[in-house]
């Protein structure tokens, strides 16, 4: 999923539930006002009004929750790799050849100087003039 | 844990276990905070409340492996059951109660 979807859909998440908690405090309002309505509360008139919270509205609790931890996850910054070949080379293929080695590459033992002769003697002369 | 002789042949970044651990750990406040409000919403009491935060904790855990650790999850933690997995279960408990009886409170005033 790509991660540019996680802000829109957390935003959307959170409307939905601020709607279901609204929903949820409007159905206990209502409940707490008219007690005795036959349409509204639950068969048994025993168990208190808050035990019957309708279908949609734990549907729409729980769909936001789900939206909205997916956006989070999916919006979170990327974990790194812990082991350090792992990380190393992941670091020096992104930067194109730096990465934690290079002070000990550049280290004048490592020099190659064919590789040097070569180019600057390309650069003095031009292409075709020495070289064969 | 590994030994010292496996930590000598592959050591480890502890920056980027660091910077894991806080990735961990901001999904894990957040939404522990955000389970509280649900079961407040929903009315939870008692266990059920405790339930429901275990199982959308573990689903949260699913989501972090399959989108963030990409399924490959000893890549990115030394001990995945308990960094990944559990890792600050206990501590968002405590946003998740204070969350729960909030807007249990609100919504059944």
């Amino acid at each position: 999923m790509p991660s540019y979807l996680s802000r829109p859909l957390t935003v959307l998440g959170l409307l939905f539930l601020s709607h279901a908690c609204y929903s949820a405090y409007e159905h206990s309002t209502l409940l707490t006002t008219f007690p005795q309505s036959s349409t509204i509360a639950s068969t048994s008139t025993s168990s208190p009004p808050t035990a019957s919270l309708p279908l949609d509205i734990s549907l729409e609790t729980i769909i936001s929750v789900v939206m909205i931890c997916v956006g989070l996850v999916v919006g979170a910054e990327e974990l790194k790799p812990i082991t350090w070949r792992v990380w190393a080379g992941k670091v020096e293929r992104e930067s194109g050849g730096g990465g934690p080695f290079q002070g000990l590459e550049d280290r004048l033992g490592f020099v190659d100087i064919r590789v040097g002769i070569i180019s600057s003697m390309e650069i003095g002369f031009g292409n075709g003039g020495l070289l064969v | 844990m590994p030994t010292e002789r496996e930590l000598a042949i592959s050591p480890i970044v502890q920056e980027s276990v660091q910077h894991n651990t806080r990735v961990i750990s901001n999904i894990r406040s957040l939404t522990a905070s955000l389970f509280g409000i649900a079961s407040g919403i929903l009315g939870l009491e008692s266990y059920a409340g405790f339930a429901f935060y275990l199982l959308g904790t573990f689903f949260v855990s699913v989501l972090i492996w399959a989108f963030l650790a990409k399924g490959k999850q000893g890549e990115y933690f030394q001990g995945p059951l308990s960094e990944l997995w559990a890792g600050d279960v206990l501590g968002g408990g405590m946003s998740f109660v204070l969350t729960w009886t909030l807007f249990y409170g609100l919504v059944r005033a």
